[in-house]
């Protein structure tokens, strides 16, 4: 299976312009017979949205830009960022990714962990999603996470006892911390997680960061796939705007998971259950 | 505090490029004084433009640092940019008859802002982007004139530290005599940053990591081999100079309010 990843500057808060970007790079996708494209967190609007994230909240089920995009996603799967105002929910905006397939939504995660501390202030703007669920995809099955949910490592431990064997991994991570090193010192910080969920989850980890500037806020790109093995397959440079094609195997997480059994020997049961335990003791 | 000059350059040269583009610039402004910083903007600012979008105004008053003005000039003669010479002289001149004032504080800021001015102007005429030479010590002491030198559109260079900025000076090869010379805000003749501050920018720039980028206490600095009198000095100079880093408070009385939850991104729509 042929996978694509969009490393782009999508533009704030201009949902049309940010549509024609990702249509460029279905075609490009398509002109490689990928049969997954990747882009980034809130791909279709920007970050650092502010009060804009009302302007630019979407239906995805009843969307002019949902239609178009689903109706390219017949051959090739498609995940994009986008915020989210429900029907059933109206003045609730979420920070969600959608996973198109064959004209259908398949999934969409709502970003559950929303940075609010620093330079993030996600938790003024957003409300935060409840649930991670792992869903049947094309490529077997997926778990989808936005940026910060990945770095709370709870996040890939249900998705993990769920089955998952692709972390779709979709970020918007301004790089931050210069040093002699040729990166940003955060860089470093999704590669770890990468590595270690891909190691002991025996599953790819595919992550999709985006680059360019927004209030002066350098996004770092360095999106990257790691095999079930934990061995980084590529990396795209950071900084720049850059476009991956790589070929992955969904065969390999039998292959590996045969050898290291950490799915096998995971005890979902006990670990909810100690978790009840755990939480039912807070004292406040 | 060390850092790879070819990674920041890479960084910092995009930023200026896209950030120009985003708001429909093609040119980029800045004042050439003759020193570290704003030779290192005009650097980084041909590199990202190239030496044709790259306007640098050279604004001398009287010939109180006639070296630094040729300094300047050979700045804009080796990177091939367009360099114009502007006397504040009349103006400060006219002014100060009617005010007069011994203080050389006030006639420096006085100045600071005569530049800011000549700048906007040319900001307009030439539309070209105002670029901002402030490096982080001095915004975080406050060393600066508040809407003179600290004034512009866009700051490529206002998280690096003097010490980093003469790093990234080596890199650039910017002309020797310059990466040597005492660092100055030019205010007076004879000033010099280091004697005005009262501390060396390598010591300045060692306590201010600890403070802000490690978040380090004043008893951890002091600990770790600096006085206590030298860190409460810097530790004044940094919670006295906020409003220099701030756009001023409005004072709250609708439901929404600029300043206060009236909130959009610097680069809306862009």
């Amino acid at each position: 299976m042929r996978i694509a990843l969009a490393q782009i500057a999508p533009r704030l808060g201009d949902v049309e312009k940010n549509l024609d970007l990702h249509l460029e790079y279905v075609g490009k996708a398509k002109k490689e017979k990928a049969g997954l494209l990747v882009f980034p967190e809130l791909s279709l609007t920007g970050y650092t949205l502010k009060d804009l994230v009302q302007d630019v909240a979407l239906d995805p089920r009843d969307s002019p830009v949902f239609r178009k995009l689903g109706a390219e996603s017949r051959d090739l799967a498609i995940v994009v960022g986008f915020v989210e105002e429900k029907a059933e929910e109206k003045g609730l905006f979420y920070n969600s990714a959608a996973f198109l397939y064959k004209g259908n939504i398949l999934h969409i995660h709502r970003k559950v962990f929303l940075p609010t501390f620093g330079m993030f202030e996600e938790g003024k703007f957003f409300a935060p999603g409840r649930n991670f669920n792992v869903f049947a995809g094309p490529l077997g099955r997926t778990g989808l996470l936005i940026c910060r949910d990945f770095l709370q490592y709870g996040s890939s431990y249900v998705l993990h006892a769920g089955g998952a064997e692709i972390f779709l991994v979709v970020s918007a991570a301004p790089g931050r911390g210069i040093s002699p090193e040729a990166r940003f010192e955060t860089s470093r910080m999704w590669e770890l997680m990468g590595e270690a969920i891909s190691y002991f989850s025996t599953a790819y980890v595919i992550y999709c960061n985006r680059v360019g500037f927004e209030d002066g806020k350098t996004f770092a790109g360095g999106s990257f796939i790691f095999n079930p093995r934990g061995e980084l397959q590529a990396r795209c440079p950071e900084i720049d705007p850059a476009w991956m094609v790589e070929d992955i195997h969904p065969g390999l997480v039998r292959d590996i998971r045969r050898k290291r059994t950490f799915k096998r020997d995971d005890r979902p049961e006990i670990i909810l259950h100690s978790l009840e335990r755990t939480v039912s003791r807070y004292e406040d | 505090m060390k850092i790879d000059c070819e990674f920041v350059e890479r960084i910092l040269t995009r930023f200026i490029r896209e950030e120009l583009t985003k708001f429909g610039y093609a040119k980029g402004i800045l004042g050439l004084s003759g020193g570290l910083d704003s030779t290192v903007c005009a650097y980084l600012a041909t590199k990202a433009l190239g030496p044709g979008n790259v306007i640098s105004l050279i604004m001398p008053y009287k010939d109180n640092f006639p070296q630094d003005v040729d300094d300047a000039r050979e700045v804009a003669r080796r990177l091939k940019l367009d360099c114009r010479v502007i006397d504040i002289s009349p103006q400060v001149d006219a002014y100060f008859q009617k005010n007069p004032t011994d203080s050389p504080v006030l006639r420096g800021n006085k100045m600071a802002r005569e530049r800011m001015s000549v700048l906007y102007d040319f900001s307009a005429r030439e539309k070209a982007l105002i670029l901002g030479t402030s490096n982080k010590s001095e915004l975080l002491i406050g060393y600066g004139t508040i809407h003179g030198d600290m004034a512009c559109a866009i700051n490529p260079v206002g998280d690096l530290y003097k010490t980093q900025m003469r790093m990234l000076a080596e890199y650039l090869k910017i002309p020797k005599n310059i990466l040597e010379k005492k660092p100055t805000a030019g205010l007076w003749p004879g000033q010099t940053d280091e004697e005005e501050i009262g501390i060396t920018y390598e010591d300045l720039d060692k306590i201010l990591y600890q403070l802000v980028d490690l978040q380090k206490s004043r008893e951890e600095v002091v600990a770790a081999g600096t006085d206590g009198r030298t860190v409460d000095k810097i530790l004044d100079r940094i919670r006295n100079s906020e409003f220099k880093r701030k756009m001023p408070p409005i004072a709250k009385l609708s439901a929404r309010s600029v300043g206060h939850d009236f909130l959009y991104p610097y680069d809306r729509n862009k």
